[in-house]
């Protein structure tokens, strides 16, 4: 990729209730500056969204705290794309059992969500977990609205 | 900085009721609409419709909660369905499966016709 980053962000977030929302609204700022078009802002904003809760309720975090860095690239055409990373100091996770959650009606486990509408709302989807922590690094690219 | 969840309803004859929205359904708020869902139900409602107009952002947790509602509707032999879906919503319900268990209709006009909420 040829381009370079044009806007860039970095948030330290406590772990508290609804933080995920200032994270969100912080991303898609950047993107509507960039002129990404409105439904790839809410899929954006949404897989964020889990992915800071994922970091709050799941990480067992000792620092308590949810680091985000965000970049926006135009690219040609007036497309763009926008790269999130969201990293937590946790214990880590199972990417492989997270991955095979499914729901039924009346199944035992109803939440465990996050990672499938991460994925399905992002283009591109990377994890790199261990004892030290995670990070999601998740692209989205949009067209101009 | 919070988009705290507000809810209205409106009841539409002795067994129907539509239920508004307005703000993001997480924790809070899907227990917010849970409690007054379930109160509907203990007084008799059977088919109730969730209008999300004003609902622009929901997570996981709080769609868990609505599923939750929709088992308690089932076993008392009553539906529940939504309308007024922002995309992205719909296909984060499409992802969890909870379009599998519920009506979707586009707008409210639809919903109450084929419900026979009116």
């Amino acid at each position: 990729m040829t381009a370079t980053a044009e806007r860039q962000m970095e948030l330290t977030l406590p772990m508290v209730p609804d933080i995920e929302i200032a994270a969100a609204r912080a991303a898609g700022n950047l993107a509507r500056e960039l002129g990404m078009a409105s439904e790839s802002v809410d899929e954006m904003t949404h897989a964020m969204i889990e992915a800071c809760i994922n970091a709050r309720e799941h990480s067992g975090s000792k620092d308590r705290r949810i680091y985000v860095r965000i970049t926006g690239t135009s690219l040609a055409e007036g497309n763009s794309r926008i790269d999130i990373w969201i990293t937590d100091h946790g214990q880590g996770f199972n990417v492989t059992e997270a991955r095979s959650r499914r729901q039924n009606l009346g199944a035992v486990h109803k939440r465990g969500w996050g990672l499938q509408i991460i994925e399905a709302h992002m283009d591109e989807v990377g994890i790199t977990t261990g004892a030290e922590g995670t990070t999601i690094h998740m692209v989205k690219y949009g067209k101009k609205s | 900085m919070t988009d705290e969840l507000r809810v209205a309803v409106d009841r539409r004859g002795p067994d129907g009721a539509v239920l508004y929205t307005k703000g993001y359904i997480n924790n809070v708020g899907g227990e917010e609409i849970a409690n007054r869902a379930y109160e509907m139900m203990d007084a008799g409602v059977r088919t109730l419709l969730l209008n999300l107009r004003e609902t622009k952002i929901v997570n996981s947790i709080g769609i868990s909660i609505l599923i939750e509602i929709i088992e308690k509707m089932i076993d008392k032999g009553g539906r529940i369905a939504f309308c007024c879906l922002t995309p992205v919503i719909l296909k984060t319900f499409q992802i969890m499966g909870l379009a599998n268990y519920a009506s979707i209709f586009a707008d409210e006009e639809s919903a109450v016709s084929e419900l026979g909420l009116k």
